[in-house]
Formats: structure tokens, sequence, C-alpha cells
């Protein structure tokens, strides 16, 4: 009988998000893979994709504003200061807010599963 | 990782500029359908612009004035914001935008989904009026706001009313509520609580209660961030930001208000009268119960009314869920629950419209047996409100 392969060796899946011009910057994209729920972001050119439901209370975070948010720590000298514009994705629930490259949660100690996107053959694909 | 038998769906999204909502009822609409469910905490749009044809006299002149302000673009009409930008000016930069309140057709849209049987609705605007300083301005505003919800939301399939009372002004409040009992669509009094003063025990208030027990309808304690009043608790003063004053007042008022009220012995002096408290969260319950035990035991002869231990009063009232604390663990709620017994009084609560409502997947990510999560869902909101079963 065939041996099946670890999980970790199977190749993982490309799924099609779009077509590249359908998909330009500053859009966004909700992807279900079976029961998972992926956010996809198109910024200035570049694609982000990270777990879709907020862990608090599920609302989509594909919907979330993009902002900057305020920090304060020893960097800033414990100013308070606007940083990170347009890198921060608020969930549209209750206001959490996300580090969308990283998925770090700001003033939490978890980060939300990110994954990558790639472009072939002109198309948007997410890897997973 | 994915694996190639599963579904894949892709679609364009917006961001959302308002809190989503009822998005969360649709998710669970399978799951749901089983369950009889109650919301005993729901808003409408209750801004002043609605009392007006409702006032009379001078209180209307005052009213038409009131409607002419504009408070950082806020208009006149909301009590509420104009409260809260005195307070607060712009703290809230990095935040969602207010949630508007939900219009008649926003509610009755949310009905139609046929998953929520009844949608308590309760004072939204109104809820500062507890600490306005002129008992007779903040009863006329109760008066307006009963006489608007009863036009504006009877005879609405699933639909029911918590009138609300000015406590600062017991007679009027217990006029109010003989004059609207009889009322089908009527199923609660509501008692803004926070900035009451003095506590809300006090021998003064108690024609409200007998109104209330006269009539068999239950009384409701709905709190609000305390803002500009003088009163306990946490004015301004204590907090500086609204994160504190938002997650403490409620909780405090509502320990304050139920120590008051078992206290005076009211339990033992109206023994029919059915209490609870809304938009506190949970888990202060035990603290309140089992301390005021643990004090018992020394100053029992301070209050010889009371025929039983605190907690024994306590544990009748029932609490709404909302605001749902995040605790740890699935099955962390079914524990807290059975620290203050209260499998037959938790009612579910989202406390739509507002900015801070609970998902229901807030309280469907809590493993508990069907049974319980039936109770929570409705049964126990059946009972205290004196609602017909519609599944």
């Amino acid at each position: 009988m065939p041996q099946q392969p670890s999980p970790s060796s199977r190749s993982k899946r490309k799924i099609t998000v779009a077509a590249v011009e359908d998909f330009p910057p500053g859009t966004r994209m909700e992807v279900q893979v079976g029961r998972a729920v992926i956010a996809v972001f198109n910024i200035d050119g570049e694609y982000y994709a990270l777990y879709g439901r907020c862990p608090h209370q599920s609302a989509p975070l594909s919907r979330g504003r993009l902002q900057g948010t305020v920090i304060c720590n020893a960097e800033t000298g414990w100013e308070t200061e606007w940083a990170y514009d347009g890198e921060v994705l608020v969930c549209p629930g209750h206001g959490m807010e996300y580090h969308l490259k990283s998925g770090k949660a700001f003033g939490y100690t978890f980060k939300l599963r990110t994954y990558e996107v790639v472009v072939e053959e002109g198309q948007v694909k997410l890897v997973m | 990782m994915a694996t190639d038998a599963q579904s894949v769906k892709v679609q364009k999204v917006e961001p959302s500029f308002n809190p989503v909502q009822d998005e969360d009822l649709d998710q669970y609409s399978d799951e749901l359908a089983e369950y009889t469910i109650v919301d005993v905490d729901v808003h409408v749009d209750d801004t002043l612009m609605f009392m007006l044809d409702y006032m009379e006299g001078h209180f209307r002149k005052r009213l038409e004035t009131i409607l002419q302000v504009d408070f950082k673009g806020e208009p006149g009409n909301s009590l509420r914001n104009m409260i809260a930008h005195i307070a607060w000016l712009g703290s809230s930069y990095d935040k969602p935008p207010r949630a508007k309140l939900a219009s008649k057709q926003e509610l009755l849209k949310r009905m139609e989904k046929g998953i929520i049987d009844y949608s308590i609705l309760f004072p939204s605007e109104l809820l500062p009026i507890g600490y306005l300083p002129e008992p007779k301005w903040a009863a006329a505003l109760a008066t307006a706001y009963n006489e608007y919800m009863v036009d504006a939301y009877q005879n609405l399939a699933g639909i029911k009313i918590a009138i609300v009372v000015a406590p600062q002004y017991p007679e009027r409040a217990a006029e109010e509520i003989d004059h609207h009992a009889g009322h089908p669509d009527i199923v609660s009094v509501c008692i803004p609580d926070v900035g009451v003063n003095p506590p809300i025990g006090d021998q003064k208030y108690w024609p409200i209660f007998e109104a209330a027990a006269r009539h068999s309808l239950p009384i409701c304690f709905h709190g609000i961030e305390a803002l500009i009043h003088d009163n306990y608790p946490l004015r301004v003063a204590h907090f500086p930001t609204l994160m504190q004053v938002n997650s403490m007042g409620f909780p405090f008022t509502s320990m304050l208000q139920i120590m008051s009220v078992v206290c005076a012995g009211i339990p033992v002096r109206f023994p029919n009268l059915k209490f609870a408290v809304l938009e506190a969260g949970l888990t202060w319950m035990p603290f309140i119960m089992y301390r005021l035990d643990a004090a018992y035991l020394r100053y029992r002869t301070e209050l010889p009314a009371l025929e039983k231990k605190p907690s024994d009063y306590i544990r009748a009232w029932h609490i709404g869920s909302h605001e749902l604390e995040a605790l740890p663990g699935r099955g962390d709620l079914v524990k807290l629950i059975e620290l203050y017994q209260g499998q037959n009084t938790t009612m579910w609560a989202s406390d739509w419209p507002h900015l801070e409502r609970d998902l229901i997947a807030g309280f469907m990510r809590y493993d508990m047996d069907e049974n319980l999560r039936r109770k929570i869902l409705g049964e126990n909101a059946l009972r205290f409100f004196g609602l017909p079963p519609q599944k």
C-alpha cells in the first residue's frame, strides 16, 4: 500500500482569486475555501491575504476600513504618534485593529494567519 | 492547508463605514432556526425630534429650541450625542463611526429574517434621563417617549416595548405605569439607573415598585455610559477616557442598584416583582452575590426585613447577556453561569444596533448543552416578559 504523504510534504493549493485587471489597487476580495474565509487586499499593487473572520465575534474582516492607528512605545519616547497609515485593518464589527501585512493585532498578543499571494499568468492566486 | 476537494467562492467586497449589522444572523441562520430567540435589548431611533409631537406647553417650547442646536455636526435631536460631545470631544477618531439608531424599517427587516421571535425595545436617547436634574423635564420626556413608542411600534409581530420612567419623579412614574400597563405590547418598565440619586432602593422610589407590582410588570434596569452627572458612579472626573467609563459604568451602577434594592428589602415587600439588569455584562454577578453574603454575616441586623441571605434574592434577578465579556475558554461561560446559578435567569441580548452590540457568534462560540442554550436564547425571556412561544 502506498504511503500517504505527510501534511508538510503536500504541495500547497493555489486558488485563483481574480484576473489582475479585475483586482486593481484599492480593492479587496473575500475568498471562501471550504469553511475558511480569507480576506485579500490589493494595496498599491501588492497583494496581502489574511484570515477573514475577527476572532472576537466573527465579523468579516474583508470589509474593514484601512487606516492608521496610534502607537506609544519606547521608540516614540512614550509619546503618542500616528503610524502605519493605510496599513491598519479595522474590524467592521467592534473596531479591533490588525496590521494588514503581518496579521498582528494591535494591543493584543496574537496575530491572524496570513497567506502568500502570487501572480501567475495574469491571475492573482492565493496559496494555502 | 486547502485540499482540492474544498469548494471555493470569491466575491468582491467594499469596506464598511458603519458597523456590520445582522450578517451574523444570516451566518447562523440554519443553526438558529431551531431555537426560540428573544433579543431582550433592542434600540430604535428615538431621537428627540420624535418626541416633539408629544410635548406640550413650555416643555414643547424648550424641545423646539433644543432641536435647533448643532453640536459639532450632531443635530440637537440627540441627547446622548450632545452630552458625549461635551464630555469627549473627538476621543474616538480611531474607531468605526458611531452606529446609527435603527429606523422602524430596519427593525422590521431584521425581524423578517424569521430568526428572532421577539425584540424587546428599550430607550436609547432617553437613557440619560435618570440623571437630568429637573424631575418634571425628565418625566415629560419619558411620557413623550412612551406615547411615541406605543404609536409607532404597537401591533407589530414580535415587537414588544418597555416603557421608560423618570425615577426622580416617582409619583409621575407610577402614573405612567398605570396608564400603559394594560397595553398588550408593553411588557416591562425600564428604569434608567445611571446617576439616580439616592440609589433606587430608597423609599422615595417605592411608588414605582408598587405600581409595577400592581400590574405584574417586570422592571428592567438599563445602564448608560456615566457621563456628566454629579452622582455615583463614575463621572468624567474619575475617568478620562470613554473606554474606562464604558466598561465600568454599567456594572458599577448595576451592583449599586441591586445592593440598594435588596438591602431596602424591596423583594420582601413586593415578592412578585421581577427584576432584570441589562447592558452590564455578566461576570460581576458572582461578586455582588457572594460579597453581600459575606458582609451579611456581620451586619444582618442592619437589614432586619430580609428573610434570607442577599444572594438568595439576587439569584432571582434576570440578566441580559450584553455586553458579553470575552472569556478565554469556550467552557467558561457555563462555569460563570454556574457560579451565579443563572441557568434560568440569563437572557440573550444584542443591544442592536448600537456600536457595542453583540454579534450572536460571540455567544454561539461558547460550549454548552442544548438545554441551556435554548433557555438563554429565548425560554428564560419568554417566561420573564410573559410572552407566548412562537415556535
